[in-house]
């Protein structure tokens, strides 16, 4: 059975610009998506940044009505029913807003289990179970102001949790996290899988969705351009291995060199200060690297490694080198 | 809405007023409008009036109180929507199966609740400072209107926090709406002393009202028909409020929910 149904989902933002001459700008940010994600699954939903994951997730949530099409949440439309979804479902989203931070981290839980109508008795044995869940337990009576981004994260988590409800949606919900506090995190994703919530995870941590969701789908600029396991997406780039050449202030000539070479399948940049890694998606694995370094001829190259692909190489294909 | 569900809201109204108390206790902008800027008026008024009698010295008491409760309705509750959208917490409260209005009820009540308290520094001003020994010629009666006070501000206010959020130009007038309000709804003199095309203004206004009920009962031994009156007025305004509110609350979070104004961008 479906927890979720999403079809042909869209939502347009509009803009007004101008300060004399006003004009109405237009900006698609989910184009007629479809999918849906089975009771008890933990679904990703992977895309750069801007390329309509939270606003996917809003709709769902009932905090933006779709310009088009139609999201069903157990069954219930998010626009027509939107009361009878918000008591089925919990949501986060990622960063440190949405708490109040001159109250404890005690009372912003009995604030939130008062407006999910949750009985005063039935609270009252939750909230110390769920902060003794996300490792709050000695914290609780502390002011939220005085805790780090993790904390108020794993405190979101136990916010979400006060209703018991059967869906989740966790929209980058690691982000800014450190990696200590995102495994931790990571970990109370597992639990609540394991806990059979179906769950709908965002992220753009690729090695995040391939150890945590049974299936991933892949969105960009508002479209769902791949659905399927991290197993599966995998075996887009399986017939490509990726060089990585670390390089030092590589020249938009050479790059442009490079991604011209008809053996490159695709190439992406990651700056870091003065160093940048290219990733080479290409059929020809190791060959390849000779003619590599031929067209970075005159540039300063560091580390040069050959290796299999992972989800993240498959997103990169999918998306067409923008990380 | 059923009998259980009017349970459920009211326990929520009172746990989001606890809250809401708490969360304001350490912020200074509303130690400034509930306490200070009332003191500063009852202070100066006790001293304009300081030969004029005990009566005199209780009807500040109760205007200065009056304007109170005014600044916080229209500056915390008539803020209370925006100051969540800029905390991040209002996509968190409409997200929530309880109505939208049903918190800010509850954010309301704290506020004027938290505002009455300016009457009690005021009496205290008084009677230690100034050496009044003050006494209400109606207690029961004060009190009835004090409850039917509350009502009406925290009904009155929950039109203006969505009339401030829908519409930003009338927001702008904001802090010229404060002082107006202190003269036309005669909190700190009678509004006989007002020019006579006024007088219709300050009737359509709630705390006008609340300040008949309230001056009449502490001070002026009005009679019980004139009471009663201003009783009834309240009580319809509040209706008529509460109506409006609820109409209005769907109109701004359907809107909202189109705009994309719920967290900002």
């Amino acid at each position: 059975m479906n927890a979720i149904e999403v079809k042909n989902l869209r939502r347009v933002f509009r803009a007004r610009i101008g300060v004399f001459r006003r004009s109405i700008k237009e900006v698609v940010a989910v184009d007629d998506i479809s999918f849906a994600i089975e009771t008890g699954e933990l679904f990703g939903l992977l895309g750069p940044n801007g390329a309509g994951k939270t606003t996917t997730v809003k709709m769902l949530a009932t905090l933006l009505i779709p310009t088009n099409g139609t999201a069903a949440v157990l069954g219930k439309d998010v626009v027509g029913d939107a009361n009878e979804v918000r008591k089925h479902i919990g949501f986060i989203f990622g960063g440190e807003r949405g708490l109040y931070w001159r109250l404890s981290g005690i009372d912003n839980l009995r604030y939130f289990a008062s407006l999910y109508g949750v009985q005063p008795e039935v609270s009252k044995k939750r909230i110390p179970y769920l902060l003794e869940m996300v490792g709050l337990k000695d914290r609780g009576n502390e002011r939220v102001e005085g805790y780090s981004r993790g904390m108020k994260q794993r405190l979101h988590v136990a916010r979400t949790l006060l209703h018991d409800p059967d869906i989740l949606f966790l929209d980058e919900p690691t982000i800014g996290l450190d990696p200590v506090g995102a495994r931790e995190f990571r970990q109370v994703i597992r639990d609540l899988q394991s806990e059979k919530k179906t769950i709908l995870l965002t992220t753009h941590y690729m090695f995040e969705a391939d150890s945590l969701c049974e299936r991933v789908g892949v969105i960009d600029k508002g479209l769902i351009v791949a659905l399927d396991s991290p197993s599966e997406l995998k075996r887009h780039v399986a017939d490509l291995s990726v060089i990585e050449v670390e390089t030092f202030g590589a020249s938009a000539e050479s790059l442009e060199r490079l991604e011209a070479l008809p053996f490159v399948d695709s190439l992406s940049v990651r700056d870091n200060d003065q160093r940048q890694m290219l990733l080479i998606q290409t059929p020809r694995g190791a060959e390849a690297v000779p003619d590599i370094m031929a067209s970075l001829d005159g540039q300063r190259v560091g580390r040069v490694l050959v290796r299999e692909p992972t989800l993240e190489d498959a997103y990169v294909r999918l998306v067409g080198g923008r990380v | 809405m059923n009998f259980k569900n009017i349970i459920v809201y009211w326990r929520t109204v009172l746990v989001v007023a606890e809250i809401t108390l708490r969360h304001q206790m350490n912020d200074s902008f509303i130690l400034f409008a509930v306490l200070f800027q009332p003191v500063i008026i009852a202070v100066l008024a006790l001293f304009m009036l300081k030969d004029t009698g005990p009566n005199a010295a209780m009807f500040v008491v109760v205007g200065s109180g009056l304007t109170g409760l005014w600044s916080s309705l229209l500056f915390i509750s008539g803020n209370s929507i925006s100051s969540e959208r800029w905390q991040g917490t209002l996509e968190s409260l409409v997200g929530v199966p309880t109505p939208f209005e049903v918190i800010v009820f509850g954010k309301n009540l704290a506020n004027v609740v938290q505002s009455l308290l300016s009457m009690v520094v005021a009496y205290l001003l008084a009677a230690l400072f100034f050496g009044y020994s003050l006494h209400l010629d109606q207690p029961l009666l004060f009190l009835a209107s004090v409850l039917l006070s509350v009502l009406a501000f925290i009904s009155f206010g929950l039109i203006i926090a969505p009339i401030f959020v829908m519409y930003r130009e009338v927001q702008q007038w904001q802090n010229a709406m404060e002082y107006p309000v202190y003269i036309l709804a005669g909190f700190l003199f009678p509004i006989l002393l007002l020019p006579g095309w006024t007088t219709p203004l300050s009737y359509m206004l709630p705390p006008y009202w609340a300040a008949i009920a309230l001056h009449g009962t502490s001070t002026t031994n009005a009679p019980i028909q004139q009471t009663l009156f201003a009783w009834g007025m309240m009580l319809v305004f509040s209706i008529i409020d509460l109506f409006i509110a609820s109409r209005l609350f769907k109109i701004m979070l359907y809107k909202a929910r189109v705009d994309a104004t719920l967290d900002v961008q």
